[in-house]
């Protein structure tokens, strides 16, 4: 154990030591200097998996496969709860905008978006009354999925420790706030996705890169132990306890590999500059330098130095239909303005993401006070194309709605694989336990956190939709509430799971959920005016789609708790296979 | 719909790629087939996926062609997977 706590310290902090100065080495790169940073940040998270794959096979005695076999079975257990999580709301964050117009029942359902440009111009209106003094406004248009505009702005006196940010959601017809309730709607699936809630912004994502850098050490180490890869590929032994569940798990992992691989690893690109700034630190020292970078990585424009000489904000309108006339009608996503009401204003628009495989930054950049296209930046360097690239991909927001749910069902289907794992190593470790109706308190603790983690989500997140529609529309910080509900349930879910036998507590879990789930179509049918027959009579597949979906993950559910309680390990479920038994042997 | 039509020829080419495997032989027809057969399957196989990586680029341009393609083919082996483990099943 000793020696494992070794390994473990020297692949986290070693590998990221190591990997921090390949960054900084790969400005040697003969290329210009932000694609060299660019490409040190890329290729580090690379450098970072070697090192760890590295350090567990270095002097182990033992074969390749039994050190990454180890590997994969520790950085799996270490991170598997974070990664359970992040991978399904990640999942579920495929249908972000979706799941927020379900939880605005008061906005109506829209075929067409509204013209961007008209949209434009009321929401920087309504910012120069709310947003007075902020140096830098940013909205975000509404688009075919999304029939809200959201907005933040900067706080120009925002003391130290505070929100350096508001930001609002507004109605996109009228520009003002939106009369809906409160909620963060689909935003904090996706938020919780990358940077969890109730810690600082900065730790929590600090936190999912670490699993992120845990869930690629896994991947590559899994596919290492899995050698039968492709004569196991399909196959499934049914009724073999562990044997399959292992079945299982390599049939999600194989099947999505590409998936699985793309999403971690374009996942570290996506924060690279927070995790590993240290190239940039060192080659971009002048505001000039690090403003080049920002262009290659972000649409946002950071507001330059103000003038303090007033001058009223050109036509936001105009500048969005030239953008408009140059990428498409509905082409335009996202507008900053830097120091509106300067004569130093600066205003970018930015093209959408929805009709390309990239999401580098292309802008028109106009001068704020007069209206004049100041520089169009159509093409960023070949490095910072790549980053865009891996972020479109990860985000999957271009392409049509088909290739959304391929998104989802491959991504359910690599939550399903954290989830196989997790369960595994409670399963193989159950047949060795030496007094099974005393389990060590290891074991006791995985087996309950596997169940809270698991079958807790699914309630604490359908109880996130139930708060949606029950709490009184007048709640203070009612946003807050529905999350606060959310973290509730969990709880209450982690005390269940620890309170009644583990078998018991998983199956009663997953019926509930399987209940709250069914129940949710009709509970949005008693509280709004769009029910299900209503949502089909008039072609809102948003709101038909949303109960659909509930009722197959009601569906779902039901079937894991049934085959959770038709399950009895038999004496056949004691025969392990040879790997494992192996391994178990070595440690 | 091409997606339907892209993520059929991928099922296909999958379902040829498993029946090409003895143990799925056994499982399906009950008995092994001749070498021969098997790697015409496995040939078949293959080259159905080739093929469809070469419909989808050609429908969607490279880029698009790429990412519906990979996510076609997840989609088609688990789909196949699914199908060998209900066939499996023992009429109970």
């Amino acid at each position: 154990m000793g020696l494992l706590g070794a390994r473990i310290v020297v692949a986290i902090f070693g590998g990221y030591a190591l990997s921090a100065l390949a960054s900084v080495a790969a400005l040697a790169l003969p290329l210009p200097t932000s694609q060299a940073v660019i490409t040190g940040m890329l290729a580090s998270f690379l450098v970072y998996a070697g090192i760890v794959v590295w350090a567990f096979l270095a002097r182990s005695g033992r074969g390749a496969r039994q050190s990454m076999s180890g590997l994969h079975t520790w950085a799996g257990l270490l991170a598997g709860w974070l990664l359970y999580a992040m991978f399904l709301t990640g999942t579920v964050s495929y249908f972000r905008d979706e799941i927020s117009q379900w939880m605005r029942p008061e906005i109506a359902h829209r075929q067409t978006p509204p013209d961007p440009a008209a949209v434009a111009q009321r929401i920087a209106d309504t910012l120069r009354i709310e947003a007075a003094g902020s140096p830098q406004w940013s909205m975000q248009l509404p688009t075919a999925r999304s029939n809200v505009a959201s907005v933040f702005w900067r706080l120009a006196d925002a003391a130290p420790g505070q929100d350096a940010y508001e930001t609002a959601t507004l109605d996109p017809d009228t520009g003002r706030k939106l009369a809906a309730r409160d909620t963060l709607g689909g935003d904090f699936f996706y938020l919780f996705h990358f940077q969890f809630y109730y810690l600082p912004i900065v730790w929590g994502r600090w936190l999912a890169g670490l699993c992120a850098m845990f869930m690629l050490a896994a991947i590559v180490s899994g596919v290492i132990v899995h050698k039968k890869i492709f004569v196991d590929f399909f196959t499934f032994r049914r009724g073999k306890g562990q044997r399959s569940w292992l079945d299982a798990h390599n049939a999600l992992a194989v099947f999505g590999l590409p998936f699985h691989l793309m999403i971690t690893y374009s996942g570290l690109a996506m924060l690279m500059t927070l995790y590993m700034p240290w190239g940039a630190m060192q080659a971009m020292k002048t505001p000039a330098q690090q403003q080049a970078l920002n262009a290659q990585l972000y649409e946002f424009i950071q507001p330059g130095a103000p003038s303090h000489v007033k001058a009223p904000l050109a036509r936001i309108d105009a500048m969005v239909r030239q953008a408009q006339a140059r990428w498409g009608r509905q082409d335009v996503l996202r507008v900053t303005i830097a120091n509106p009401g300067d004569a130093n204003a600066r205003v970018a628009v930015a093209r959408a993401d929805s009709a390309r495989v990239s999401m580098s930054p292309q802008y028109l950049l106009f001068d704020g006070a007069t209206g004049e296209l100041i520089q169009a930046q159509d093409r960023v360097g070949a490095a910072a194309e790549t980053r865009g690239v891996l972020y479109a991909l990860h985000m999957g927001r271009f392409g049509d709605a088909s290739l959304r749910w391929i998104y989802f069902i491959v991504s359910l289907a690599g939550t399903a694989m954290v989830g196989t794992g997790l369960v595994l190593w409670v399963v193989k470790r159950r047949r060795k336990l030496s007094d099974p109706e005393r389990p060590h308190w290891g074991f006791h603790l995985v087996e309950r956190l596997n169940i809270a983690a698991i079958a807790g989500l699914s309630i604490a997140m359908t109880a996130y939709l139930w708060a949606n529609r029950l709490l009184p529309l007048a709640t203070p910080h009612r946003a807050a509430a529905e999350v606060e509900v959310f973290f509730a349930a969990w709880c209450a879910a982690l005390v269940h799971a620890v309170l009644r036998p583990a078998r018991r507590a998983g199956i009663e879990l997953l019926w509930l959920a399987a209940a709250a789930m069914a129940l949710l179509p009709a509970l949005n049918a008693l509280t709004t005016r769009r029910p299900f027959w209503h949502s089909v009579a008039t072609h809102d597949w948003v709101y038909a789609g949303f109960d659909l979906t509930m009722w197959a993950f009601a569906a779902l559910h039901a079937m894991f708790a049934i085959c959770a309680a038709r399950h009895r390990p038999g004496p056949q479920a004691m025969r392990a296979p040879r790997v494992l038994e192996q391994e178990s042997q070595a440690r | 719909m091409t997606v339907l039509a892209h993520l059929l020829l991928c099922v296909l080419a999958f379902a040829c790629l498993a029946l090409a495997m003895p143990r799925h032989q056994a499982a399906v027809f009950g008995k092994g087939l001749s070498r021969a057969a098997s790697r015409s399957l496995r040939g078949a196989g293959w080259a159905g996926l080739i093929a469809t990586l070469w419909l989808t680029i050609a429908a969607r341009g490279c880029s698009l062609g790429l990412v519906y393609y990979s996510g076609c083919a997840s989609l088609a082996a688990g789909i196949v997977f699914c199908s060998l483990v209900a066939h499996e099943r023992p009429s109970a």
